[in-house]
């Protein structure tokens, strides 16, 4: 099946954080309890119960006359080359039919490593003595086993609740045609660094972004990579790992068979 | 037979203590190794097992340590001595354990190369899990990701190194004809005077110079 994305498109966006919302109605996530820090923007960060979350950020300054409120949407990015699936022992964390990365609580072990290796640091999980049987959270765009708004033909939640079009849901080729050409419109209207985030990077994400300005600008990573200790550990180590308990563990054998055959012998005569 | 005092109690239950407390460790960490095994995981219940048992691997030796301080420190001391005569450990080893002359082995201290060996491996590889396992089980979330991810990589390879040597400890231990009573020695506390001479004969002789 051909792969599906969430396009993004900050030009578009009041952040008025209806998919936010969204989101937890549908995920069945609670509220949290949070204080005033003096901006719009809340909860203050991801949670295990917070999915997704619009960021708010002031840019450039009164005196300059350039000064932009810009806003983000901060949730997972649906890696075709994702870390956390690489990483996770237990199969959790899988690529979905539709290319999304999907997590699946039954299996999750709680050990946390996907919130470690995670290049856009997304994932979330409790943390703390008290926290006994712990899962790993994420948004999964809508495909949780179990709460499966795609499988049923239902578009994502936040896409389904964005009063303005900022998101949509559809072919991955055909979002990234699309948004191609909205970026050049972006281009020739005076905005010279508009672009397209996510369509190469880590192996192309499932959720594209398009932005009137850098990505720095919007608080996103520029070079999200794979971390090479992942890379390192599942591929080089844990494989050195089997090798050296399967050539110790024959070897052992066969010296245990050579020597008592040979002590026995000995014995007998 | 006479016999020959190898093991006290309190040595012996400390040994078997961090063995169950070892296995539940490895088994419920092999979950997350093997990916054909990892269903064991699911719910986070060997999570749960893995840090209980944490708790007792750490707890007994130094309660251990509290109470002999001085045996504990005696057994440190010999891990980590370690001079020429090692070498001619080493140089007889493969032969004498393949089941070759025994009087080729030159005679072995209270514990030979080999199981001095085994005892850096439990020393070292123990530091490297505590420290590790305390930073990933109390810091997840207040160190960065880098220094996280380096506590995994060690922890694991702790678990590859450790692991394979304790392969060869059983083997060698349970399974090997030629150390006969390593298991009664680990579980009475007892060698016969035999077996003691002709395994331990440095020690023998100093023992009985003692006497």
């Amino acid at each position: 099946m051909a792969d599906k994305a969430i396009l993004y498109d900050a030009t578009k966006c009041t952040a008025c954080r209806g998919c936010q919302v969204a989101c937890k109605s549908w995920n069945e996530l609670p509220a949290e309890t949070t204080t005033n820090r003096g901006t719009y923007e809340n909860p203050p960060d991801l949670s295990p119960d917070t999915w997704l979350k619009m960021e708010f950020r002031e840019v450039g300054s009164i005196a300059n006359e350039d000064m932009r409120w810009l806003f983000t949407r901060r949730a997972c990015m649906h890696c075709a080359d994702a870390a956390c699936v690489k990483v996770c022992p237990t199969g959790a964390l899988y690529y979905n039919s539709l290319g999304f990365v999907s997590l699946d609580k039954g299996k999750c072990t709680g050990c946390g490593y996907c919130v470690e290796f995670c290049p856009f640091e997304i994932p979330r999980i409790d943390t703390g003595i008290g926290q006994v049987l712990v899962r790993a959270a994420k948004c999964t765009a809508c495909t949780t086993p179990g709460l499966d708004r795609i499988d049923n033909g239902y578009e994502p939640a936040c896409v389904k609740t964005c009063p303005t079009g900022a998101l949509k849901y559809g072919d991955r080729y055909e979002l990234i045609t699309a948004a191609k050409a909205k970026v050049e419109e972006l281009k020739a209207d005076g905005h010279p660094d508009a672009n397209l985030y996510g369509e190469n990077l880590v192996g192309g994400t499932h959720v594209l972004y398009i932005l009137d300005d850098k990505p720095e600008l919007y608080g996103l990573i520029t070079d999200p990579k794979v971390p090479a200790t992942a890379t390192a550990w599942q591929d080089v180590i844990k494989p050195l790992g089997y090798a050296a308990a399967g050539v110790v563990g024959l070897g052992l054998l066969l010296n245990i068979m050579v020597a008592r055959a040979r002590i026995i012998s000995k014995e007998e005569k | 037979m006479q016999d020959v005092e190898r093991f006290r109690k309190r040595a012996i239950f400390q040994h078997w203590w961090i063995v169950a407390c070892s296995l539940l460790l490895g088994l419920t960490g092999l979950f997350l190794f093997l990916s054909w095994v990892s269903p064991a995981a699911w719910w986070g219940w060997s999570r749960l097992v893995h840090r209980i048992a944490a708790v007792g691997f750490v707890g007994i030796p130094v309660i251990y340590f509290i109470l002999n301080p001085k045996s504990t420190l005696e057994w440190l001391k010999e891990a980590f001595t370690w001079n020429k005569e090692d070498l001619g450990w080493l140089q007889a080893a493969p032969s004498y354990y393949f089941g070759g002359p025994e009087e080729d082995m030159p005679p072995q201290d209270r514990s030979n190369t080999g199981q001095k060996l085994w005892m850096l491996v439990v020393v070292i590889t123990s530091v490297v899990f505590v420290i590790t396992g305390f930073i990933m089980w109390f810091f997840q979330g207040s160190i960065p990701q880098g220094a996280y991810q380096a506590m995994v990589l060690l922890h694991d390879i702790a678990f590859i190194a450790g692991g394979t040597m304790l392969l060869v400890h059983i083997a060698l231990a349970a399974f090997h004809p030629r150390m006969s009573e390593a298991m009664r020695s680990m579980t009475t506390g007892k060698a016969t005077v035999d077996y003691v001479k002709t395994h331990h004969g440095k020690w023998y002789e100093r023992i009985a110079a003692e006497k």
